[in-house]
């Protein structure tokens, strides 16, 4: 609803901008850093990853509230766990919105989208044989209007008081309702194959450590 | 079983275009051809055209160059009249008088036009030269009301009150005082005047100039009032919706009470029927000793209503990408509704003129696009209308189709993956489709609904006072904020900006978009985008998706 309508809280001062951006990018890293180092590949793969799915929400602009952010972080959070789920989320939006207008409401979706990855992570929608297609539908659907929510909040900027809000939701249902279609859209389309994309192969030590390992119980 | 039904029912949508396919060629289509169109170039059609000395005679506003422009019956231009300092938006009906002669002079055949700056010209309608003009009060703005003719006399609705002028010269015979008016026209019923205003009074004015308020009601007057069999009719428009009140035309007191929708159209009466229109119903009522609704069609008309014979009207549709509504009353008094296709959709206010011409019917349609469509009936020769196919639009619906009918059959082969897939994707194409609408009638129905907002859009002290109860538009670029008030008649967010814009000198870049009109940049500034505010309110829809009250403040910021 945020998007299609235009309407975009607070405006931000240049400085608060920057320190809105950094804030962000900080979290980000801070969600991706592990003590152990992680191999370039993983590395390269979450950064494709991240810009793929900033260039198709930006060109998918001119389609209101149709995008494939939410439907992705839903599944890198499911895949990938919740930290690398929430800082792809938080990546997203600050990329997307370089090209389509960062500001106050880049924190907003951020937010929704790093709490729709986090419910991924915790949802079990992958079972041993792929996606369990029918919860990842129910939880697209939910995590459309959870998003839509969050970033309503954006609005809230000292003068618009609850019923004003209210009335404002209540305007923004039927983008609500195209943003559930097109994420059972990506999801039935696109949902199995993503997710196995995402799914972590072993590496070539891992597979000769679990084979020594098992010749060693044999033994 | 059940997937057998569920296909045969999608099945079923397909075929729906077969049916409709007949519907889309109205009857008025049919019987009619285009003749030929005229541009008028830029500004608004806002009330209907006239028929006189074999001349077609339009007004134009709302642009820079404020017109009369005549046209011959082949659609070659005759003349045109303009009046430079008419800066808002003209819509007093042109008014057609012939020659005569009375106490006060004699006078050919005339076009009277009253100009939002004050000014009243009477043209000759043959080469649009002024016999004589004069000028009236200007507070803001002048003239706006339909004016009306009384023996050698014409009575011109001004901003605060009304006059009487002689035909022969022009000359003021007389103005009374009435309240602060819009759209205030006059009528003229045994010897009295009527005439409403913004505060809701009904004034009567007798033909010595002396006015008395006869009636007063909670909303505006923005008509001339109607004499019907059951009393006077005055159509009271307040801030969510109308009443159509009957009145006793001496004492003022109150008849009858029939509720409406929001903005009322100008009611029209033949013989016993009277018809009133809003956003929401166009109803037809029979007047007797009493007016009763007979017949009443959801239908979104907020301007003039063309009576064509006691059973057809033609109403513009008042709405983004909408045509006219042909009405025709059956033999058991109801009404039935279908749209003309003019090539010319959009907003629109005017009504059609209708007029024969050697035995030729003709019907002229104008809007907010400012040009003129001549159709003629039973013209012989066929005249190949070309327009430009939406390829766009062609390419959606094609797609929705193999969707559709991929959709059934994967259901009837048990393929509910693949059924999944196709419907999903059916449902967002359908939805893009139809979400500008979808989310229009959405939000006026939530608009109604809900509570009206809390804040309101404070007055500076610094205005001046004559912008009071007109359109305010305010620009907020790089910190420094430009006002345009005195606006008056636009309907929405984005007519008034532009005419704010014009008026100022301040350059405005819009582009239409899927879900309305985008102000992309203000006075060269582009910034993130601009949003607006409506009396103190954040802007939930498009600019122009947003219908603005006679006295609303409109402020535009930078995001």
């Amino acid at each position: 609803m945020f998007e299609a309508m235009g309407v975009h809280g607070p405006t931000l001062s240049p400085f608060a901008s920057l320190v809105l951006d950094i804030v962000l990018l900080a979290s980000a890293f801070w969600l991706l850093a592990k003590p152990t180092k992680r191999p370039l590949m993983d590395s390269l793969f979450l950064a494709t990853l991240v810009l793929s799915v900033s260039f198709l929400r930006v060109i998918m602009q001119p389609l209101p509230n149709v995008q494939p952010v939410t439907v992705a972080a839903l599944l890198v959070g499911a895949q990938l766990g919740a930290r690398r789920g929430a800082a792809f989320a938080v990546l997203v939006a600050m990329i997307s919105n370089f090209f389509m207008g960062d500001g106050w409401w880049t924190v907003f979706q951020a937010a929704g989208w790093a709490s729709v990855a986090v419910a991924g992570s915790q949802l079990t929608l992958m079972t041993p044989s792929g996606l369990d297609l029918r919860k990842a539908i129910f939880a697209s659907l939910a995590a459309a209007v959870w998003f839509d929510l969050i970033v309503s909040f954006s609005i809230l900027d000292g003068t618009i008081g609850f019923t004003d809000f209210i009335t404002y939701l209540v305007h923004g249902i039927p983008f609500d309702l195209l943003h559930m279609a097109s994420n059972l859209v990506f999801v039935v389309w696109l949902g199995g194959w993503f997710s196995g994309l995402l799914e972590e192969q072993p590496t070539l030590e891992e597979i000769e450590f679990a084979v020594v390992n098992g010749h060693g119980i044999d033994g | 079983m059940f997937q057998r039904l569920i296909a045969f029912f999608l099945l079923s949508i397909m075929l729906l275009p077969l049916v409709s396919a007949d519907q889309e060629a109205s009857s008025w289509n049919q019987e009619n051809s285009l003749a030929w169109e005229y541009d008028l170039g830029t500004g608004y059609i806002s009330t209907s055209p006239v028929f006189v000395d074999d001349k077609i005679i339009v007004r134009t506003s709302g642009n820079s160059e404020p017109s009369v422009t005549a046209l011959e019956l082949d659609g070659t231009l005759a003349w045109s009249h303009s009046n430079l300092f008419s800066k808002n938006n003209d819509m007093s009906p042109l008014l057609t008088v012939n020659a005569g002669e009375g106490a006060c002079g004699t006078w050919p055949d005339l076009v009277l036009v009253g100009w939002t700056n004050g000014v009243i010209d009477a043209l000759h309608p043959s080469n649009g030269s002024v016999f004589w003009s004069a000028q009236t009060e200007v507070a803001g703005w002048g003239i706006t009301g339909a004016a009306g003719v009384s023996q050698d006399h014409v009575i011109y609705p001004t901003r605060r009150g009304v006059g009487q002028f002689c035909l022969a010269d022009g000359s003021q015979e007389w103005w009374a005082e009435t309240g602060l008016g819009w759209r205030n026209g006059v009528s003229l019923y045994d010897g009295s005047i009527y005439s409403g205003d913004e505060l809701g009074t009904l004034w009567q004015i007798d033909l010595n100039g002396n006015s008395t308020p006869l009636a007063t009601f909670e909303g505006k007057i923005r008509h001339a009032p109607l004499m019907t069999s059951a009393g006077l009719l005055v159509h009271v428009q307040s801030s969510m919706d109308s009443t159509v009140y009957i009145l006793d035309p001496n004492s003022g007191e109150e008849r009858q009470q029939i509720p409406a929708g929001p903005s009322p159209a100008i009611p029209v009466l033949n013989g016993q029927y009277a018809v009133v229109s809003d956003s929401m119903d166009l109803r037809m009522m029979k007047c007797d000793a009493m007016c009763k609704v007979v017949s009443q069609i959801p239908f979104h008309s907020n301007g003039e209503i063309g009576w064509h014979n006691q059973g057809h009207l033609i109403a513009p549709h008042n709405t983004p990408d909408s045509d006219w509504g042909s009405f025709v009353l059956d033999g058991s008094q109801n009404l039935t509704l279908e749209f003309i296709d003019t090539g010319i959709s959009g907003y629109g206010t005017a009504a059609p003129l209708w007029f024969s011409s050697n035995g030729v019917d003709y019907t002229v349609f104008g809007n907010d696009q400012s040009l003129l469509r001549v159709y003629q009936s039973n013209y012989s020769e066929e005249i190949e209308i070309t327009k430009d196919t939406d390829w766009a639009t062609q390419g959606f619906v094609f797609t929705a189709y193999v969707l559709l009918a991929s959709s059934a059959a994967f259901l009837l082969n048990g393929r509910k993956d693949l059924f999944l897939r196709t419907s999903s994707l059916l449902m967002v194409l359908v939805l893009l489709m139809i979400l500008p609408d979808l989310s229009q009638v959405w939000s006026e129905a939530v608009d109604q609904a809900l509570p009206e907002p809390s804040t309101s859009e404070a007055w500076d002290e610094q205005w001046p006072d004559s912008w009071l109860g007109t359109q305010v538009v305010i620009f907020e670029i790089n910190g420094m904020e430009t006002a345009v008030g005195g606006l008056v008649g636009y309907e929405n967010v984005f007519t008034v900006t532009k005419a704010a814009a014009d008026e100022a000198g301040i350059s405005l870049t819009a582009e239409q978009t899927g879900i309305g009109m985008y102000i992309s940049s203000i006075g060269g500034v582009e910034g993130d985008g601009w949003e607006y505010d409506l009396d103190g309110s954040k802007g939930r829809l498009s600019a122009d998706n947003t219908v603005i009250e006679s006295s609303s403040i409109v402020r535009w910021t930078p995001v």
